[in-house]
């Protein structure tokens, strides 16, 4: 009897079910690493988001055990016969535009400007950073005393500018605003605040994309004779298009999303110059009119969809005609 | 896996409404023994160092209960009390605001009947029927506001105005001789739309062709383009030149300082930020002064609310000790120091206020007041709407079309 003879020969079942196992197989253990996320999401996001559908075709006050079945007289409402909603809407779209605009703008600028990694940028960097740190309530409370008319920063600058003109001998009276108590500035001087929040965020962005841009492609286009903005326009912004469409997007979800910040500038309800779309569907809420204020906060997701969609395309189109 | 997820989600999406209160709906509060923790729930952070003391006291007469404050800025409770409450979590005493939040929590079933409990008896029967909704005592107005403008009394003497102006012409007078010296006659937060609102009450009460006008307003029987308020708009126009300057963008803080500084005679909010500006160092004398709108025979001198209207969570499981945290609270003794602390003067009758602010203001509980109408409106988006009029004629819009704005919003809301 050899050694090999008393050697158990192996399973040969066995070698193939472990095979196929480890090889093409995943095992059923896996499919629960993702549970948690998709019960918290479900409980959290899918249940309600659900839900929103459903109050939004009733007529419920948030408390009561009655409601009646109102069909989509509440969207109609709310498209057709609700100033107060139109106002935000249109609001909101204001702040949007200026808000992306001047973000997008002066984040670019300031990540050109602190582009090297000197030391004196990297503590720039920090500094433009700084206010993101910031709570959106911070922020509010900081801007509400630069707004006063009474006291605050605003008109004391204003103040002081004017008597630039008088210490030559030119009379000039000092312009004094009311700030957030123009109806028609409000919206624009609340976009201010919220664009010196973000821009150092939005600016870290651009850093981050404009670092990536091969040196090469600048060498090629100086070596073709192309001056700085031609260099800017056909190098830098297509390559920081992916940059661009990160903070485009981004400002567009934020600038729907400033709730904080309008309610510490101007409270809940906020006057009429300056409710966006999110603090009408809070006050509507509020107002204990759920059913309606579902509906709200629908068509309000699908603006935003509308919103970013257009932004996207928009984008796409820009960078297409400027790579042809 | 999947299928449980489905009927998750199914059960959750039962309808709305399925969540009914759970105490009894209108009923007394349980009796039994007084024990357990009770929670009491409100948004006066600036009370907190009074009630802290008051359950001290409190605790030390009844050792088996204590109260934990659960404190929520005044904006977080308007909106989000109800929900937090009605589910018996928090708040087994709590108050609400008089006007919209009470009728609301009301409604929703979360105060007890407290008709049938003695201390009721302890408050002054005229300030409690801002806690009544159909003939049950739900709540126990505990705080009496005077939502009127605080004037600096030695700045009325320099100008020399004596005595508060009962006329519209005197009242007039008053600021023309205030902004002659030098100083703003009347401070104004017009960017505060809740401060800025209280004005309204005393530029209404005398204006108004009947003491519901406010509720009419809201139930559509009257109009804001009715001649009468477009007439009070009026009124709000020819203050225009006594505010200070951009009214319209100014918020309360900066206007304290304004008024404590002396560079302001009045401050047009209310008894409420008395205490606010002894705090920030005035050391003057204060009086209030109502605008009179009218030149003869003033139906009302001036205007109050009766708010902070206590009541028992209807959820609470603790309401023997809930109703004794309430029954000491409405004791005048400690109704007392708690008003003199807190320097509001309060509905418990019989309390002795050494304040000298409060003991100042007592002749006013005497006088011909109108309950503050602007809580007649139990919509927020007409309230707004309203009061957003007021505000748009002092930054210029002429009274008409201020009207016909607000009108085309209250139409659209009715």
């Amino acid at each position: 009897m050899t050694t090999q003879e008393l050697t158990p020969p192996p399973a040969p079942a066995q070698t193939s079910k472990r095979r196929r196992r480890s090889a093409t197989e995943a095992r059923p253990t896996l499919f629960l690493f993702p549970l948690p996320a998709l019960v918290i999401f479900t409980i959290f996001f899918a249940i309600p988001t659900l839900q929103a559908f459903q109050f939004a075709l009733t007529d419920w006050d948030g408390y009561s055990a009655d409601f009646n079945w109102v069909g989509v007289d509440n969207f109609v409402r709310a498209i057709t016969a609700d100033d107060l909603f139109a106002n935000s809407i249109v609001n909101n779209l204001k702040f949007l535009l200026v808000v992306v605009i001047v973000q997008t703008l002066f984040s670019l600028v300031l990540g050109l400007a602190v582009l090297k990694n000197t030391r004196m940028n990297i503590g720039l960097r920090a500094l433009f950073f700084f206010p993101t740190i910031l709570s959106s309530v911070s922020v509010a409370f900081i801007w509400k005393f630069i707004y006063d008319p009474t006291f605050g920063l605003g008109n004391s600058i204003l103040a002081g500018l004017a008597k630039i003109p008088q210490a030559i001998g030119i009379p000039v009276e000092p312009v004094q605003l009311a700030f957030l108590g123009n109806d028609q500035a409000a919206i624009f001087w609340v976009a201010l605040a919220q664009c010196w929040a973000h821009i150092g965020q939005m600016m870290v962005i651009y850093v981050a994309g404009l670092q990536s841009i091969p040196g090469e492609l600048y060498e090629a286009a100086e070596v073709d004779g192309a001056t700085r903005w031609q260099r800017f326009v056909h190098v830098t912004w297509p390559q920081v298009a992916p940059a661009t469409a990160i903070v485009t997007a981004y400002t567009t979800v934020q600038s729907f999303k400033a709730f904080d910040l309008i309610l510490g500038l101007s409270g809940i309800p906020p006057k009429a110059s300056m409710d966006i779309m999110s603090t009408r569907i809070y006050t509507t809420f509020a107002n204990s009119q759920y059913g309606y204020a579902a509906a709200e906060s629908i068509i309000f997701m699908a603006l935003i969809a509308v919103v970013t969609w257009l932004q996207r395309r928009g984008l796409k189109v820009i960078q297409r005609s400027e790579e042809s | 896996m999947g299928g449980a997820g489905a009927a998750a989600t199914l059960g959750a999406c039962a309808g709305p409404g399925s969540t009914a209160p759970k105490g009894g709906e209108g009923a007394a509060p349980a009796t039994g023994d007084a024990k357990g923790e009770v929670s009491f729930a409100h948004w006066r952070a600036e009370d907190k160092a009074a009630f802290d003391k008051l359950i001290e006291e409190f605790q030390a007469k009844f050792p088996d209960i204590t109260v934990e404050q659960d404190i929520s800025p005044s904006n977080d409770y308007q909106t989000q009390a109800l929900n937090r409450l009605k589910g018996g979590s928090a708040g087994d005493v709590f108050p609400t605001f008089r006007g919209a939040q009470f009728q609301q929590f009301v409604k929703a079933g979360v105060y007890t009947d407290l008709s049938n409990e003695d201390f009721v008896a302890n408050y002054n029967p005229a300030m409690l029927e801002a806690g009544k909704s159909d003939g049950k005592q739900y709540g126990l107005p505990y705080q009496v506001v005077l939502p009127m403008p605080i004037a600096n009394k030695s700045l009325l003497s320099s100008a020399g105005v004596d005595a508060p102006p009962e006329t519209w012409d005197g009242f007039l007078d008053m600021c023309d001789k205030l902004k002659s010296k030098g100083v703003v006659p009347l401070a104004w937060p017009g960017n505060a739309p809740g401060d800025a609102g209280q004005l309204f009450n005393t530029m209404v009460m005398n204006e108004q062709p009947s003491d519901d006008a406010c509720a009419q307003i809201e139930a559509g029987t009257m109009k804001t383009t009715d001649e009468w308020f477009v007439g009070m708009l009026k009124k709000y126009a020819e203050l225009r030149p006594y505010f200070q300057p951009n009214a319209v963008g100014t918020v309360v803080e900066p206007l304290q300082q304004l008024f404590v500084s002396e560079k302001a005679a009045l401050l047009c909010t209310g008894s409420y930020h008395i205490s606010a500006v002894r705090s920030l160092g005035a050391k003057f004398d204060l009086e209030l002064v109502p605008p009179i709108t009218v030149n003869s025979n003033p139906k009302y001198l001036g205007s109050y609310n009766a708010t902070f209207i206590l009541g028992i969570n209807a959820a609470s499981k603790v309401q023997p000790a809930a109703v004794e945290w309430l029954r000491f609270l409405s004791d005048k003794q400690y109704a007392g120091e708690y008003a003199n602390a807190t320097v509001q003067n309060v509905s418990v009758a019989g309390v002795e206020y050494t304040n000298p602010d409060l003991k100042a203001l007592a002749p006013w509980l005497e006088k011909t007041l109108m309950l503050a109408p602007r809580f007649q409106f139990n919509d927020l988006d007409i309230r707004s709407a309203v009061e957003g009029s007021c505000i748009a004629v002092v930054g210029g819009t002429d009274p008409a079309e201020a009207a016909a704005k607000a009108q085309k919003v209250i139409d659209q809301r009715i």
